[in-house]
């Protein structure tokens, strides 16, 4: 089991500790998440980034109490600031959204498509924050323009169906930004928009944030979104955090070799190109089968036999914030060729 | 380039819907408006653009799903407009699509080894030699010949998106069309599969017409660019060029606002606003509402493709009275 990051938990909004969450399976139960353990400070934008099936939405949806059934959170607690230690689902309802809000890739599934705008920011205001009807109408009308809608009246008597998609992404930030949440977990939020769209939402999310005071937690696939939004990345693989630290330390001293592995697979769009993209072979494990020794060892370059035996750790590296599960990560004495299970 | 080693050549290409909403509100919608560019023998051209722009319209054109309604197909040198029967069969023996969803082009109901025999059977190879082609082509986008047996189904997408490669190869084309064929991959995947791609037109020489939203695989995998707005090319060139040096403001902003490790925290140049709907698109240059070089001129009259000093394609009023020769089509058939 790995530690908390070293910070008072009086200064953090969410404290994750040691969290992990099981499907029944075939097998019996599939771990998809595993022992997964950070904090989110006041204010801070902390990036999640790994391929599809490593856990990230989970690791949202466990904060958010969602965890789709037969799932369930296995072990470990999430920690609420404000609130009391082991929430239960019963009291979910009353910070979900208010002190923790989410968004999502796909604003559609957050939005209820029958119910008119107008009416389900309105109805937010007013049961969260006890608004009159006419106070409600007012605020959405302010926060549908500070979010960048054109014409706000018009829009509150729309559905959401008839947004495009960068619209629909703007409406659904404005709704989970309304109470103020302490942390926002936004999910995949702009992998569905054209990239200058995508730049307009990350905008408009680090400008409301900023003016709502919370927390960011950002979910992609992209280590270069993540890597332009967040003072912090964590990094998943196969259901547990590989490595996490500072963005400029992690992208320019990447310690996990799966963390340098992204960073090259991605061709560059200033510097010279190479021939062929430095690739990982393989494909990461099936989510939730039980693998012996480091998950990341059939496709690392660097894997030795005790690798295919010994699960690392996630271990803090030297005095730095940097945390990083790799046998490999700070032995100046590793060989740096590949040698097979033994 | 030389006109030899030309291979397929599209001129003025236009593919015009019709939307009807009601019966009096019918309108033209200009998916794709008179674009001209041309692939030679071995290379990749990338297009580029943000979504509704036409991409897929085109490759959709180009191998006759929809029919073109106006402009010029010129396969080695003969026109492959609208070919019908045999002549259309034969020309799909020639160019190939690989599309983003494998589910596209594979059947769910169909082994690998059939999905891939079916397209050999096309090609005119006898059934007895199709176990043995199909392992080579296995082999060839690196999967095991075990795979055979299995049905998409069974394969992840990365597998599954080289049955699709491995499906178009089947029949020797000369040109494959990418239609955003590694959009659903993710990164460590689409990496191998790009290279694979790469390592295919060193070996056999094919040509791709490779579309994708993402500029960064774009500027891996082509050789020239074209960057299509609204319906329209707005800047053609080399992929050095365009990369390097993108003269169109809409380059410039569709380059900057990608989120680079290399570049974070460098501010950028913003775009506003979303793109025109193409069933109604702005007066002038369709571009002028989000411009930021936008002059009195961009709003009334419409700029065409012209070449530049530096040898570039770009229809800009600014840019091409800055940079400009004149506003002539400058590709000759
Ligand atoms: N409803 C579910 N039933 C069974 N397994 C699931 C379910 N949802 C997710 N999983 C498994 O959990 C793993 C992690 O899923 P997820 O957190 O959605 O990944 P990510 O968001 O990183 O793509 C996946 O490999 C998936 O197989
Ligand atoms: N069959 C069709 N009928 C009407 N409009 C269409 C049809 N196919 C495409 N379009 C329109 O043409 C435009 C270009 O679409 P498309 O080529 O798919 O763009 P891209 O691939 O660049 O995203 C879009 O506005 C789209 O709605
Ligand atoms: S522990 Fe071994 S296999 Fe795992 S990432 Fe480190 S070197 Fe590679
Ligand atoms: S023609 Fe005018 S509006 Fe269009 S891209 Fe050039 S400067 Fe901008
Ligand atoms: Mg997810
Ligand atoms: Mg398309």
């Amino acid at each position: 089991m790995s530690l908390v990051e070293p910070m008072p938990e009086t200064d953090a909004v969410v404290v994750v500790d040691s969290l992990s969450v099981t499907f029944p399976s075939d097998e019996g139960v599939a771990e998809v998440v595993r022992g997964v353990s950070f904090s989110v400070g006041k204010g801070q934008r902390i990036g999640l980034v790994g391929e599809s099936g490593s856990g990230k939405s989970l690791t949202a949806r466990a904060i958010m109490q969602l965890i789709p059934s037969p799932g369930s959170v296995s072990a470990g607690e999430i920690r609420i600031a404000g609130n009391s230690a082991a929430l239960s689902t019963a009291n979910a309802p009353q910070w979900r959204g208010t002190t923790v809000a989410m968004i999502t890739q796909d604003p559609l599934s957050s939005l209820n498509p029958l119910v008119r705008i107008g009416v389900q920011i309105t109805e937010m205001l007013r049961h969260h924050l006890n608004y009159t009807r006419t106070q409600a109408r007012a605020r959405a009308v302010e926060l549908l323009s500070a979010v960048g809608i054109p014409n706000p009246p018009r829009t509150l008597r729309q559905f959401p169906s008839v947004l495009s998609g960068g619209m629909r992404q703007r409406v659904a930030l404005a709704i989970a930004i309304s109470c103020n949440p302490s942390l926002l977990i936004a999910d995949e939020p702009t992998t569905a928009l054209d990239v200058t769209i995508q730049a307009q939402v990350l905008d408009l999310l680090e400008e409301m944030s900023a003016t709502h005071h919370s927390a960011v937690l950002l979910i992609s696939h992209d280590l270069g979104v993540v890597a332009n939004f967040c003072d912090e990345i964590l990094v998943m693989y196969a259901g547990r955090i590989v490595e996490s630290g500072p963005t400029d330390q992690l992208i320019e001293d990447p310690q996990h070799p799966y963390t340098t592995a992204l960073l090259t697979s991605v061709p560059s769009m200033t510097e010279a190109l190479p021939e062929r993209l430095v690739s990982i072979a393989g494909s990461p494990p099936v989510g939730g089968v039980a693998v012996k020794g480091c998950a990341f060892a059939p496709r690392c370059a660097l894997a030795q036999p005790r690798c295919f035996e010994d699960e690392p750790a996630l271990r803090q590296l030297d005095v730095s914030a940097r945390r990083v599960a790799c046998h490999a990560a700070g032995n100046a004495t590793w060989p740096s060729r590949f040698q097979g299970p033994s | 380039m030389t006109q030899t080693s030309t291979l397929l050549s599209v001129r003025d290409l236009s593919v015009h819907f019709r939307l009807r909403r009601g019966p009096k509100d019918s309108r033209n919608v200009r998916a794709v408006d008179g674009v001209t560019f041309e692939i030679a023998k071995g290379q990749t051209l990338g297009i580029a653009g943000e979504s509704g722009s036409g991409k897929s319209t085109v490759a959709r054109s180009l191998v006759q799903i929809t029919r073109p309604t106006g402009g010029t197909i010129y396969l080695d040198g003969s026109d492959v407009t609208s070919l019908k029967g045999r002549r259309l069969k034969e020309f799909r023996r020639r160019m190939q699509m690989v599309f983003q969803d494998p589910y596209d082009s594979l059947d769910p109901r169909m082994s690998v080894r059939d999905a891939i025999g079916e397209a050999l059977s096309v090609s005119g190879l006898p059934g007895p030699r199709h176990d043995e082609t199909v392992e080579e082509l296995l082999r060839r986008v690196n999967l095991p010949a075990s795979l055979a047996r299995r049905y998409p189904g069974q394969l992840s997408g990365g597998q599954r998106q080289r049955v699709s490669i491995a499906r178009a190869l089947a029949v020797n084309p000369k040109i494959i069309i990418c239609d955003e064929a590694v959009a659903a991959l993710d990164v460590s995947i689409r990496a191998q599969v790009l290279n694979l791609l790469k390592d295919i037109q060193h070996d056999t020489g094919v040509a791709y017409l490779f579309i994708s939203h993402d500029l960064s695989t774009l500027r891996f995998m082509a050789d020239q660019v074209a960057i299509m707005y609204v319906g329209r090319v707005v800047e053609y060139g080399t992929s050095d060029e365009v990369f390097s040096r993108p003269l169109h403001p809409y380059t410039k902003a569709l380059i900057a606002a990608v989120p680079s490790v290399t570049t974070r925290g460098r501010t950028r140049l913003k775009l506003s606003g979303e793109p025109p709907d193409p069933g109604n698109p702005p007066s002038g240059c369709p571009f002028h509402p989000r411009c930021p070089e936008a002059v009195d001129q961009c709003r009334l009259t419409r700029p065409e493709l012209g070449t530049t000093d530096e040898g570039q394609s770009v229809a800009c009023h600014v840019v091409l009275s800055r940079h400009g020769r004149d506003a002539t089509r400058q590709v000759s058939p």
